[in-house]
């Protein structure tokens, strides 16, 4: 009997053994296709009950890597604008660069919806009032690290190491998922990984069920899921079923070994996986009205489009935990075509996000958070003489969109200080965040704990406050 | 378990204190350390309106709350149901980690039932200090250590039972004499239950665990069949035959290091933003297989890990004399073999993910330290250093200025990659042929680059002439105004932009990695902290001052900003050992010196007599043999760590190992020749057995385990006869997942360059543990199976069943590559179909097929052969250059490039499906399967 060292709850190990010996050896013989994943008592991704009244279901996060400037998207600066260019003397600490300028945001702004949501004027369809009328732009939220990977990591995982669970698998540890013949905690990645790669939706110590499975792009959804060209299904069912009967004798002889079913439940899932995720990622039997909403029809916006359609599709089949992550943010230079280039890949889908999930009642409990890592600086340096328009990381603000899931509706919560330096009003460090985030799924994070290493660990690493001014 | 309730109990049934000693040493600590925090310490901020300052403020309550404490009645007091949490809107402390123990529950309701009492401050004061001279009481002891920030943490009590890796260690006398030291402990604790060991495996499982455990492979057909032979005839002594082969098999070190370097966290790139090559880090993995091929007395292992560079350099000094020519030869690391071993030894010290790119200087500076400090804890002493980093530790007896004394050690300890000359064991098998493929690349990269700077030149020339101003080169008008020079990347597209910039950042990638063909290693030298931090390039400067001294401070809270008190360089006081030639008045400080400070660490860390070393690692050995440790948590013995099943066993283990010349291999035979460790994993009473000892506790059986991913890529080749079985040198690139390794991986700036798998395939073909470990691209295969992320000490493999291992296993290219192997290799070996069943199950299993089986798998074959005489697979395509996609960080815009792959120019492929016939293709069918099974991919 394999004990893993860290990573498996007593009580779990003890009650899943306890019940497959109260099988006896029976249990090898009985029909392992019969044995649907949630019939085993150990199941980790059955559904599990929240542990608080959860006023959200589902989490769909849209991540923007690299960073988006919170003052040329969300946090209007007119005090920048006035400094433009002007010396700054800002001490972001990094290595002793040349001149430093302020930099005014090339967008200008408006006020969308009857609640007034500050945007810049690139945002064509976040600003219909159907949809702004919805967010919640969270201004105070605060990251420690200035580079992308330790931030990444430390947004996604409470830590900057890179070594901890993932906030999807803390979810779906917490949570389960509602459809056992797909992941519960799926992540989309343009076809090159965000920095730090599969540590940012990694298990950590948790058991590797937890761990997120990427739905990449282009090729083959998931790493091998379609079996070699040359085998038909047929050929692998026949194929499973041999397998299953030389197991299904082996694990008679091994009365005394527990994990062999769930292995066996392992292929089946996979089996049934490789059913249900092309139908998943197959839009076909969407209508052309839908796919055009999402901006499937233009090549700027399709192929994020098809993730947020996938995504609503997933949370729709009973995924818990969706993660979408678009780069090309790090606007150090060129940040008005930067900037804009970026917004009108996102902007259609993710206005299309909110409202087809609104329309089909599901918005309610889907959290739809949209984030980077960190912000941006109101300065930056020359470069090579020249006054280069973009802007350095910053830890110490950012901004942070949401909607749905029990998030206040039109509402823009905390601040930064005049030039967007840093958050200035409820502000409140990432593990804080994340707390909420847990709150709102109806986990408690001091609860939510796993015992590794000598310690019950949490996502917020050391315990965090709930951020009430964001919930409804 | 038993045994710590009792202790427990009898404190409370045995407590004859006053209820005002009571109330002081016990009830009111808990309030203060669980309570006021938020009930009374700000007085501006006091959560509910409740006080908890003063024995008033609980007669008081708060806003919601009454009767909080009913002095006398513990039964009527709310204080007791927001204690035990029984009341889901009142769990306090709020927080699991904070929550009050069973034996604070039951302080609290003595405290209630004496009445509350709270003596005065003065009151409270005696009976503490009368307290504090008594080493041992009813409470526990007190362990004298540096101190601590507090008095009331100084003065702590330990249940000696839940401290015992800081006690000495006295080597106990076995409880049964005449047999192996081993089965008398564990027998004993049997004995003491109503049941009996499990028998002893049968042969051919023993073979195969035992040669899974010493070298990842299983054993062949003919290996298990004499050995079965010799050992019907005479069992101890083929098993000890058995043992001793396998022992002194290369491939043992090649197996057990992976163990270690799954603890040191080894990779051979440094991770995070740029994920730069540490060229030469393979010298530390190969020094790790033949330490433990040659072993290595353990102690000594150590020394080198923690202090190589400085004992090298040492040696060298006392070899050479002369200053000058020393610091010449130590520059060109000219040193001698045995020098040479301990330099390598070093790179321990380089194994934590690193890049100071974006990062202040000091901060950078700073997570080295704590990571160094930390890797150093948990990998010899099982102490998880990062827990009192901040503060005294809250469990054990480690206060935060011990953090501070070691982290002072390394305060000076430099990041270099330092020269030393190649060693008669370095293999470097494949040098010409990789530094011909860098070239290539180079070139390519320098060519394009070339191309588009001439474009932005050429620009530039008519720029000046339209501006009327004489032409400048780059680098000459670097400095000119804006206004005087051309745009920068005038003359280019916004696409030739993002390509110059990739082919720039290309240019130096691989510039660099010809370092990988110098005498290098990934080492460090003691001097003063680098103005200037770069992965990129680490190098010893040629002047050390050697009078600087790091500035060494407690930092409040871990926090740089916050500097402490001012200490020392030296090491945890709690085991009361001293530090070898250190003064009476401070016995645990190390030399002040800059050099030397880590030298006395490792002498420390390897004396005989420290309690925590020798423990740490024969816990580890035992965890490896059994996949099951004595300790629970091989990198944290503190008080949170789960504690031995055998206390005394690991002692005695431990002990032993030490007066026996630290050595591993002695302690391998001891293991393997105990009959626990023979013992069979099915025990006649499981179903009782896992009743009461779920965890398997007594080791009563022999517990099975998944094997790891690098063994079963190991096997699967082993039994295709595909495994090539050299050893060391470069790491080797296999083929892995075709769309994870042409898909782009972002590094600073820019993509990495594409993941291309060595041409040959014999090259290809070798162990798991050579292959090339990038922090930012791990193996998919490996992963899957659960390889450990290199970032993070690993102290136990996980092996939960997932759906991504079985579409590995059943689909990918590497199975069914290995599928197509095992089937010709079947083909070649045997005839019938009957007689190559019979052949796969032997080499896979090492048993012959049941009747049953044969007749079940016969017409699968045959059906599968009429399958695949009506499907063709299609080659499998290698593509020799590939158009990569990047977003220009800069414009946000969208661009191509062209990769070349030139290793795929004249690619020595694998035999693959396309290439063989219906009926090897059928045969693969079952070899998949056989890959695929329980039977395989288990070790009992």
């Amino acid at each position: 009997m394999k004990t893993p060292i860290c990573s498996r709850p007593l009580a779990d190990a003890y009650s899943r053994r306890e019940f497959l010996y109260g099988l006896g050896s029976s249990m090898g013989s009985v029909a392992f296709s019969s044995l649907l994943a949630d019939e085993i008592a150990a199941n980790p991704m059955a559904p599990k009950k929240p542990m608080t009244p959860a006023k959200a279901k589902n989490v769909i996060m849209l991540f923007m890597e690299g960073g988006p400037g919170h003052m040329d998207t969300f946090d209007p600066k007119p005090k920048l604008t006035q400094l433009h260019k002007t010396e700054s003397k800002n001490d972001r600490g990094l290595a002793a660069g040349n001149y430093q300028f302020y930099v005014g945001s090339p967008f200008k702004f408006k006020k969308a919806g009857q609640s007034g949501m500050d945007m810049c004027d690139q945002w064509k369809y976040m600003s219909d009032p159907e949809v702004a009328d919805e967010l919640c732009n969270y201004r105070g939220c605060q990251a420690e690290s200035l580079n992308h990977p330790e931030a990444l990591f430390h947004m996604n995982t409470g830590s900057r190491l890179g070594a901890d669970p993932s906030l999807g698998a803390w979810a779906t540890y917490g949570l389960g998922s509602e459809n056992q013949n797909l992941p519960g905690y799926v992540v989309m990645t343009e076809m090159a990984l965000p920095q730090g790669g599969s540590k940012n939706w990694s298990n950590g110590f948790l058991p590797a069920h937890f761990q997120g499975t990427a739905l990449r792009p282009k090729g083959s959804p998931i790493l091998d899921l379609e079996s070699q060209s040359f085998k038909s299904r047929a050929h692998q069912r026949a194929s499973l079923d041999q397998l299953a009967f030389l197991n299904d004798q082996h694990a008679k002889r091994h009365p005394e070994h527990a994990d062999l079913t769930a292995r066996m439940e392992s292929y089946e899932l996979a089996y049934r996986m490789q059913m249900e995720v092309p139908e998943v990622v197959d839009l076909g039997d969407e209508p052309e009205y839908i796919r055009e909403m999402y901006g499937m029809d233009n090549k700027v916006t399709h192929d994020f489009g098809r993730q947020c359609l996938m995504a609503r599709r997933l949370v729709e089949k009973g995924t818990r935990f969706v993660q979408i992550f678009a780069g090309g943010w790090d606007s150090h230079d060129y940040l008005e075509r930067g900037h804009s280039s970026r917004i009108s890949a996102v902007d259609k889908p993710w206005a299309a996000l909110i409202k087809d999930l609104k329309q089909r009642g599901m918005l309610d409990d889907t959290l739809v958070i949209w984030n980077g890592e960190f912000g941006r600086t109101p300065d930056n340096n020359m470069r090579g003489g020249v006054y280069a328009i973009g802007r350095g990381h910053n830890a110490d603000a950012m901004t942070i969109m949401m909607a749905g899931g029990g998030i206040k509706k039109g509402a823009i919560v905390g601040a930064t200080d005049e030039i967007g330096a840093k958050a200035v009003d409820i502000a409140h460090p990432i593990r804080d965040f994340h707390v909420t985030l847990l709150h709102l799924l109806g986990l408690d994070d001091n609860k939510l704990t796993y015992f590794h290493a000598g310690r019950y660990k949490q996502l917020s690493q050391f315990g965090g406050t709930v951020i009430k001014e964001l919930i409804s | 378990m038993k045994s710590l309730i009792t202790f427990i109990l009898l404190c409370h049934f045995t407590w004859a204190a006053t209820p005002e000693e009571h109330a002081t040493l016990k009830a009111l600590p808990i309030i203060s350390s669980k309570c006021i925090a938020c009930h009374g310490e700000d007085p501006n901020d006091i959560d509910g309106e409740l006080n908890l300052l003063s024995r008033k403020g609980f007669l008081k309550g708060g806003e919601f709350i009454k009767d909080l404490l009913i002095p006398g009645n513990p039964g009527e007091s709310f204080l007791m149901t927001v204690i035990k949490w029984e009341d889901p809107d009142f769990e306090m402390p709020p927080k699991e980690n904070d929550r009050l123990t069973q034996e604070q529950i039951l302080d609290i309701e003595t405290w209630i039932k004496n009445g509350a009492p709270w003596p005065s401050q003065a009151a409270q004061k005696k009976i503490l200090a009368s307290e504090k001279n008594k080493r041992i009481t009813k409470e526990g002891l007190i362990i004298k250590t540096s101190g601590g920030l507090t008095d009331d943490w100084t003065f702590r009590r330990y249940n000696p039972e839940t401290v015992w890796a800081f006690l000495p260690i006295k080597k106990p006398t076995p409880p049964i004499e005449g047999i192996n030291p081993i089965d008398a402990f564990v027998r004993a604790k049997i004995k003491a239950t109503q049941f009996e060991p499990a028998p002893r495996a049968d042969l051919r499982t023993l073979i195969r665990r035992v040669s899974y455990d010493l070298i990842g492979l299983p054993p062949s057909p003919d290996e298990v069949a004499e050995f079965i032979a010799s050992a019907q005839e005479d069992f101890d002594s083929a098993y000890s035959t058995l043992i001793e082969r396998l022992l002194a098999s290369t491939q043992h070190g090649e197996r057990w290091a992976q163990h270690w370097l799954d603890v040191a966290r080894y990779a051979d790139t440094g991770g995070l933003s740029n994920d730069y090559e540490r060229s030469n880090a393979w010298r530390y993995r190969d020094y790790v297989i033949r330490a433990l091929n040659e072993d290595k007395p353990y102690n000594d292992f150590i020394m080198e890990q923690i202090a190589g560079d400085e004992l090298a350099d040492k040696s060298l000094r006392e070899r050479v004399g002369n200053n000058d020519n020393y610091k010449k030869l130590q520059r060109k690391g000219q040193y001698s073999s045995k020098e040479a071993e301990q330099m390598i030894a070093s790179s321990f010290l380089r194994m934590g993910p690193w890049d100071p790119a974006m990062v202040k200087a000091p901060e950078a500076r700073q997570q080295y330290i704590d990571d160094v400090v930390n890797a150093v804890g948990q990998t010899f002493l099982s102490t998880t250093m990062r827990c009192f980093k901040c503060h005294d530790h809250k469990f054990d007896p480690l206060p935060t200025k011990d953090y501070y004394r070691i982290y002072s050690i390394f305060a000076g300890t430099q990041l270099a990659e330092r020269h030393v000359s190649w060693q008669k064991y370095d293999n470097k098998i494949g040098f010409e042929e990789e530094k011909a493929q860098v070239e290539l690349l180079h070139n390519f990269a320098d060519s394009e680059a070339r191309r588009l700077q001439q474009k932005v030149e050429e620009y530039a020339h008519t720029w000046y002439t339209t501006h009327q101003l004489p032409y400048k080169n780059l680098k000459d008008r670097k400095n000119d105004p804006v206004d005087q020079k051309p745009p920068r990347h005038g003359g280019l597209s916004e696409a030739e932009k993002g390509q110059l910039k990739v082919r720039e950042q290309d240019e130096w990638i691989w510039n660099r990695r010809t370092e990988r063909f110098l005498p290098m290693v990934q080492s460090v030298y003691n001097g003063p902290d680098p103005k200037f931090l770069n992965a990129r390039k680490l190098r010893m400067p040629t002047k050390i001052d050697s009078s600087w001294r790091p500035a060494s401070h407690i930092l409040t809270g871990g926090a740089l900003e916050a500097p402490g008190e001012k200490i020392t360089p030296g090491v945890l006081s709690a085991l009361g050992l001293p530090v070898e030639g250190s003064s009476q008045d401070d016995p645990f400080a190390t030399p002040k010196d800059l050099g030397g400070r880590r030298l006395a660490l490792a002498k420390w860390i390897s004396h005989p007599q420290n309690s925590l070393t020798a423990r740490s690692i024969v816990n580890r050995i035992w965890q490896y043999h059994f996949d099951k440790p004595i300790a629970g948590n091989p990198n944290n013995f503190g008080v949170k760590g789960a504690l031995p099943t055998h206390p005394e066993l690991i002692d005695w283990i431990a002990a032993d190992f030490v007066e026996n010349g630290w050595s591993i291999k002695r302690l391998h035979r001891l293991i393997l020749t105990s009959k626990t460790y023979q013992q069979s994993g099915r025990h006649p009473k499981q179903y009782e057995l896992a009743q009461e000892d779920p965890k398997n506790d007594l080791f009563a059986f022999f517990p099975n385990r998944r094997l790891t991913a690098e063994e079963l890529r190991d096997s699967m080749l082993h039994i295709t006869g595909e495994l090539n079985t050299a050893a060391g040198g470069l790491p080797i690139r296999p083929e892995m997942n075709m769309e994870v390794a042409l898909q782009p991986r972002m590094i600073q700036f820019s993509i990495a360059p594409t993941y291309l798998p060595n041409k040959s395939r014999n090259q290809r073909n070798r162990r798991s543990i050579y292959v090339y470990r990038i922090r930012g691209l791990a193996d998919p295969f490996l992963e899957t199976f659960n390889q450990p992320n290199p970032n993070d000490s690993c102290e136990g493999r996980d092996s939960a069943s997932v759906s991504p291992q079985a579409f590995t296993l059943m689909n990918s290219d590497l199975l069914t590559d290995r599928s197509i192997a095992l089937a010709l290799r079947l083909a070649t070996e045997s005839k019938t179909l009957a007689e190559q069943i019979q052949r796969a199950f032997q080499l896979v299993f090492n048993r012959n097929a049941s009747q049953s089986e044969v007749a079940k798998i016969e017409p699968y074959i045959r059906e599968m052969r009429d399958y695949h005489a009506k499907h063709t697979p299609k080659p499998r395509e290698y593509p020799t250059e590939i158009t990569r996609s990047l977003v220009e960080e800069f414009s946000g815009q969208a661009f191509e490039y062209e990769e070349i792959l030139p290793v795929f120019n004249d690619y020595e492929r694998d035999e693959q499906a396309s290439g063989v016939s219906p009926r090897i293709r059928a045969l693969a069918d079952l070899c998949l399967i056989l890959f695929n099974s329980h039977e395989f991919v288990y070790s009992y």
